[in-house]
């Protein structure tokens, strides 16, 4: 769903920066960006609901519905476990769209926070100042796709983190901006984590 | 009487323990620095701002972001040596009983070059009972980004006073640093998204009425 207010937004601005005619004013442009970001998506119930609304009840439909009926019994009697769905679809390397990262959920105060390298190494691992920079602490997983990524429970705030390729070469995340912090003649990257 | 030459043993021995509890508490005995002389300096910092009650987990940081980053002894013993001096001032500027996470983000407040006075504004402007972490974070990161510290201060403190929430407060600053990613200037990302958020506390209906209703404005 970022993604997709990520693309609207991106559209609007593209839209206004071809017309410039139009010239909105900055707190019209706040509103139309805010109300895209705030808008809530219809949830999958609505969406059932206005498919089925208006539409003739066949013998197709009401097989549909009482099925529907017998899995809600199910879940509330527990019997039905749903598996743990991954934080992320793995996307095709290379894919413009693919995250650097992304909040996922938050539990215990932490917020599941996935990173992603995308390009060529024996060896990734993720370093910042979550796992005092040590490397091996936090190995990435390579993909059959070749991109490597790993999802890790970080505290709300402002991190730095680099990639640690093949036990020394440490790279900033080419996707995320540089922290601006260079004691050591290498900036590193920045993820601003919180819940959503 | 030799019981009598043991007791100094003794005495040295568990003074030495005592000493070096907190060391090991901290995993610095086995700091990876391979130059003994910037292992011990190192050990020294931590040893400072353990009795002075600083936290000392950013300085642990700080050496072995040194280590993987391949640095020089020297330049390990600069940055730990001054992240010390940054984390005392930081927990002054954020007393009276700053965390050790709020005393951290005031460091990096301060090493991003947000100047002293702000750091102690933006505690003041945040209820007292609330971690500042979250706002401290933020104006690390508008400055980071290129936005004048004065100006992030007045649009952080405003939203502040108007209730903002620490959500709002962060997706502010990721807002603006996805904007300056995606080429918009720094000054002109952050009107807008203040902007935003603070239509919203103003006016809470205005959320809903700016609600997309399907159907598309007339041109």
């Amino acid at each position: 769903m970022s993604d997709e207010r990520d693309l609207l937004i991106a559209r609007v601005r593209e839209t206004l920066r071809a017309d410039p005619a139009a010239a909105p004013e900055p707190r019209a442009v706040a509103q139309v960006l805010q109300a895209v970001w705030q808008s809530p998506r219809p949830s999958l119930w609505q969406r059932a609901v206005e498919a089925w609304r208006g539409a003739a009840v066949t013998p197709a439909r009401a097989t549909g519905l009482a099925a529907v009926a017998l899995l809600l019994g199910f879940v509330t009697r527990g019997v039905v476990v749903e598996p743990a769905a991954p934080a992320v679809a793995a996307r095709p390397a290379g894919s413009s769209a693919f995250p650097a990262q992304r909040v996922a959920d938050v539990a215990d105060g932490l917020v599941q926070t996935q990173f992603v390298y995308d390009g060529k190494a024996e060896s990734v691992s993720l370093v910042g100042d979550f796992n005092d920079w040590q490397g091996g602490v936090t190995p990435l997983d390579r993909l059959e796709t070749g991109v490597w990524t790993v999802t890790v429970p970080l505290p709300p705030g402002r991190h730095v983190y680099a990639f640690l390729i093949d036990g020394t070469l440490v790279v900033a995340d080419p996707r995320a901006p540089k922290s601006g912090d260079a004691d050591y003649g290498q900036e590193g990257s920045v993820v601003m984590v919180f819940a959503r | 009487m030799n019981m009598h030459r043991r007791v100094p043993t003794l005495v040295a021995l568990v003074l030495a323990s005592v000493s070096a509890a907190p060391l090991l508490a901290q995993g610095t005995s086995v700091l990876p620095i391979a130059d003994v002389k910037t292992r011990s300096a190192v050990q020294r910092e931590i040893a400072r701002a353990e009795s002075k009650g600083l936290p000392t987990q950013p300085l642990v940081a700080k050496a072995m972001e040194g280590v993987t980053k391949q640095a020089t002894g020297e330049q390990i013993r600069d940055a730990v040596s001054s992240l010390a001096k940054r984390l005392e001032q930081a927990r002054a500027l954020l007393a009276p009983s700053p965390s050790a996470a709020e005393v951290a983000s005031g460091a990096d407040a301060l090493r991003a070059g947000v100047p002293a006075p702000m750091v102690k504004k933006i505690r003041a402007a945040w209820p007292a009972d609330q971690s500042v972490v979250m706002p401290l974070d933020v104006m690390t990161e508008l400055v980071a980004r290129g936005i004048p510290a004065s100006r992030a201060l007045e649009r952080l403190t405003s939203l502040m006073a108007k209730g903002a929430t620490p959500s709002q407060i962060a997706a502010l600053g990721s807002s603006v640093q996805s904007d300056v990613a995606a080429g918009l200037a720094p000054d002109a990302a952050l009107e807008v998204r203040a902007r935003g958020v603070m239509s919203l506390l103003n006016s809470p209906a205005a959320g809903a009425s700016l609600a997309p209703t399907g159907q598309r404005p007339p041109r």
